[in-house]
């Protein structure tokens, strides 16, 4: 292994220590603050080279956190994002002076990924741009830092929709690249970064590059699923499709089992366009299928709706009240599934976003009801990532640790399909190593309330839980999606010294002060 | 009933939803000039005069509001912060005084309360009260509260005597249609027992004025009424895209886009972007608005009529 020498105090002592985290009950990495003295220097010669640095502390603080809300530190500044030549300039100078760049687009992260300790934050959101449609040939320009909801409300215009994208308005299009990006057609259309044809980038020393399957291959490898290491996403060509209002079906499960079969065989039989299972712990498990044309539809009540052992919904509100009045003690239990229900199931059909019984605007129905129903302050989303094989037990494990924990829980399952000829990229990623053809995922998401309320739950009963359930990940040989930041000291456990250490090389070589997205694999 | 958001900058979780609609967002994409922005700064100490580019920066449009998962009053907490702002900077309130004359026909079961240019033409207004009232007596207001809409948008103080002229005509009728945003938000709280409706949501109500739209037309939504009141106007426009197929200046989260011509925050170049953007993509033969101000930011940009709502009557 050819791992070049990088001088003292440039670097943690020793990034991704296999044994870092023995003996440390927290068993979590929060990195230490990068506080050196350049920084005046640094910033003298940024501001002097044409880049606006922003220090004032309420600028700072605004990107104190991610969407996790667990972990916090501040930037010394910040940059907003103009384009690649300023981030070229801000990349260059960094790097002569050594000081930390964290890039960051939504702040959907919720390990602290997109969060600085120090140095530069640098705010990708300034670059929200689309810049061309190909309507012919189905492809977009854009700039990375757009939201994918402003990139949709673009192409909608065109009648045109992006392929598959995280049920989130606000992940940035070069965010999601980074990690992967999942939607509920991933098990038929693939993850996100899939989806990118062609990048451009800054590297971390500062050059501007395209990149692509036929144009800079190793970079474009590395870029697609590569958390940010090796690059700065400034623009992105993507492929997109006509836009098609969804016929949504729901069939409701009181066995998870039961319900990821019957997902499994629904993908595996390219029977839907979209599916996935949302759960209200492992009592009402909804397994939603969904389609993007009436021939598809028909195709599937004839073929596959009479093998589905789901039930609609007075079926399960049957199964559900006869399950309770034999429990009469677990009424609040039944009670907060009854809210719940009364709550979410309206906004999944919300008048002004259905027409003719189609669903026109899936990622907004889902994202505000994520928002609304599901998010909060604090939001913990440990996941595993498995072969298809694995995903049952995975989920079973996972969900018996949900349970070991909290009250109130949801899972969210989706299978991601993979592109043979991007094998490459899936290294040392979301995309667990022995995963053929397709991939599946499982988040596992406790239910918090606010401050003071009964199911508020402090950092350390949150972070043992997510390392119970990455401990199932080593154990079974999974991967994870969120594996950077907090979690980081779980990838060699789960990679092994083989590809970690090549990964560390090749970062080093690419960026030999290790300044791009310091702490979050690296 | 308006839903409640009498939750403050400190809720914010900084979830973005709030820069999706936001047109200041759209064309600057500078975080700090945003709803999210505002409340994270301030949660990390900033004031008033911290903050001055981006309150001053801020339409008012409200289509932040029904996209905040919190419930935070993003709106409430601009105009406090721009009062702040304005004892700082000694701002000279938009009172001089004098009391406008009062309204005559008091008690009319409808009062319209009409925009101050919508004096300027006679024929329009006088269509507009006559198809409005129907069978019932429709008064025009003398008193178009355009200085306690400027204090409302700038969080000044409204002298009691002036507010008091104000309402009290208004307090002896059934009905109050509004064509100021700002003022038809502010009567919902000041009156209580009166149906307040927008000029934009009465006249498109009708259905005269349904029956002449049709799927060639662009009907532009006054947003900052239509905003403050999301919940249930959202049906109502809905439904009068499903009826007239017409199409509308709403984007995927069905939040209105507005021109910002009647906000006084940007200059015609920002309106004119606005305008681009709610006609990109779109061929409409007709552009049918519900705030007058749009008439002349459409007229700038696009090569078809360009029409007020009650000109359609």
């Amino acid at each position: 292994m050819d791992i070049p020498v990088i001088d003292i105090g440039n670097l943690p002592a020793d990034p991704v220590a296999p044994d870092a985290l023995l003996g440390i009950k927290r068993q979590q990495t929060n990195p230490k603050r990068w506080n050196e003295p350049v920084w005046a220097d640094f910033a003298t010669a940024l501001t002097a080279a044409g880049v606006e640095l922003i220090e004032q502390k309420f600028v700072t603080g605004t990107f104190a956190t991610d969407a996790g809300g667990t972990a916090y530190g501040l930037p010394h500044g910040v940059v907003i994002a103009k384009d690649a030549a300023q981030i070229s300039t801000l990349m260059s100078t960094a790097q002569r002076y050594r000081v930390p760049v964290t890039v960051r687009g939504g702040g959907l992260t919720t390990e602290g990924e997109s969060v600085a300790f120090g140095g530069v934050l640098l705010d990708m959101t300034g670059m929200s741009r689309v810049l061309s449609i190909d309507a012919a040939n189905l492809t977009v320009r854009t700039q990375a830092g757009i939201f994918w909801h402003s990139l949709a409300e673009v192409l909608r215009r065109e009648n045109l929709d992006y392929l598959s994208a995280p049920l989130n308005m606000t992940s940035s299009v070069g965010g999601t690249i980074g990690v992967g990006g999942i939607d509920v057609n991933s098990a038929r259309l693939g993850c996100s970064a899939d989806q990118a044809i062609a990048l451009q980038v800054v590297t971390p020393t500062g050059e501007i590059v395209e990149c692509s399957d036929t144009q800079n291959t190793a970079l474009f490898e590395r870029m697609i699923l590569g958390y940010g290491q090796f690059g700065v996403i400034t623009e992105a060509t993507l492929k997109v499709r006509p836009y098609q209002p969804i016929a949504m079906h729901y069939f409701y499960y009181t066995s998870l089992a039961t319900a990821i079969e019957d997902l499994q065989m629904l993908d595996a039989n390219d029977a839907s366009d979209y599916s996935g299972i949302l759960t209200m712990m492992d009592k009402v498990v909804n397994l939603l299928v969904a389609f993007d044309s009436d021939e598809r539809e028909a195709a599937f009540k004839v073929d596959w709706l009479h093998r589905l052992r789901g039930h609609g919904e007075l079926g399960i509100s049957l199964r559900m009240g006869l399950y309770y009045a034999l429990r009469p003690w677990r009424m609040r239990e039944a009670l907060y599934l009854r809210e719940r229900k009364n709550t979410l199931f309206p906004e999944f059909r919300r008048p002004e976003h259905t027409r003719s019984g189609k669903m026109t605007d899936r990622t907004v129905v889902f994202s505000r009801a994520v928002w609304k129903h599901w998010g909060s302050r604090q939001m913990v989303i440990p996941d595993l990532a498995t072969s298809s094989e694995k995903f049952i037990d995975a989920t079973l494990k996972g969900n018996a640790v949900c349970k070991k924990y909290f009250r109130y829980y949801t899972l969210y399952c989706v299978g991601i399909k993979l592109r043979p000829e991007h094998t490459a990229h899936y290294e040392m990623s979301c995309i667990p190593p022995d995963a053929v053809t397709r991939a599946y995922g499982c988040e596992f998401e406790p239910m918090m309330g606010d401050l003071n309320a009964e199911d508020c739950y402090s950092r350390d009963t949150l972070q043992s839980f997510k390392n119970e359930i990455y401990d199932i990940g080593v154990g079974i040989g999974a991967s994870y999606y969120r594996f950077g930041g907090m979690m980081k000291g779980y990838i060699r456990r789960v990679f092994g010294d083989e590809v970690v250490d090549r990964h560390l090389a090749m970062k080093r070589k690419a960026d030999p002060n290790m300044i791009l997205n310091r702490d979050v694999v690296f | 009933m308006m839903p409640l958001r009498s939750r403050t900058y400190t809720a914010c979780s900084g979830c973005s939803l709030c820069l999706l609609s936001c047109p200041v967002w759209r064309n600057t994409h500078d975080i700090r000039l945003t709803p999210h922005g505002r409340a994270k700064a301030m949660q990390h100490g900033a004031t008033a005069i911290d903050l001055a580019e981006s309150l001053d920066s801020c339409t008012l449009c409200g289509a932040c509001e029904p996209a905040c998962p919190e419930s935070i009053d993003l709106v409430g907490m601009v105009t406090g912060l721009r009062g702040e702002l304005a004892l700082q900077r000694e701002a000279t309130p938009p009172f001089d005084g004098v009391l406008p004359a009062p309204t005559g026909n008091i008690s009319p079961p409808t009062m319209l309360i009409a925009e101050q240019s919508m004096s300027d033409n006679p024929g329009l207004l006088r269509s507009i009260i006559e198809q409005l009232g129907g069978d019932v007596a429709v008064s025009v207001s003398s008193d178009s509260g355009t200085d306690i809409s400027i204090a409302l948008s700038d969080g000044l103080p409204i002298p009691a005597e002036r507010l008091e002229h104000f309402l009290a005509p208004l307090r002896t009728t059934l009905r109050v249609i509004v064509a100021d945003g700002r003022l038809f938000y502010a009567l919902k709280n000041w009156l209580h027992g009166v149906t307040i409706a927008s000029l934009g949501e009465a006249l498109s109500a009708l259905p005269q004025v349904r029956s002449k739209l049709s799927d060639g037309d662009l009907y532009v939504i006054e947003s900052v009424a239509f905003h403050r009141d999301h919940e249930r106007l959202i049906s109502h426009y809905d439904s009068l895209r499903l009826a007239s197929g017409c199409s509308m200046n709403l984007d995927l989260q069905r939040m209105a886009v507005p021109t910002t011509a009647s906000a006084r925050a940007h200059g015609r170049e920002f309106v004119e972007e606005q305008v681009r953007w709610i006609l990109q993509g779109r061929a409409p033969t007709r552009i049918v608005v519900e705030d007058l101000a749009d008439i002349p930011a459409f007229q700038r940009v696009a090569d078809v009529p360009v029409i007020h709502v009650g000109a359609l009557l």
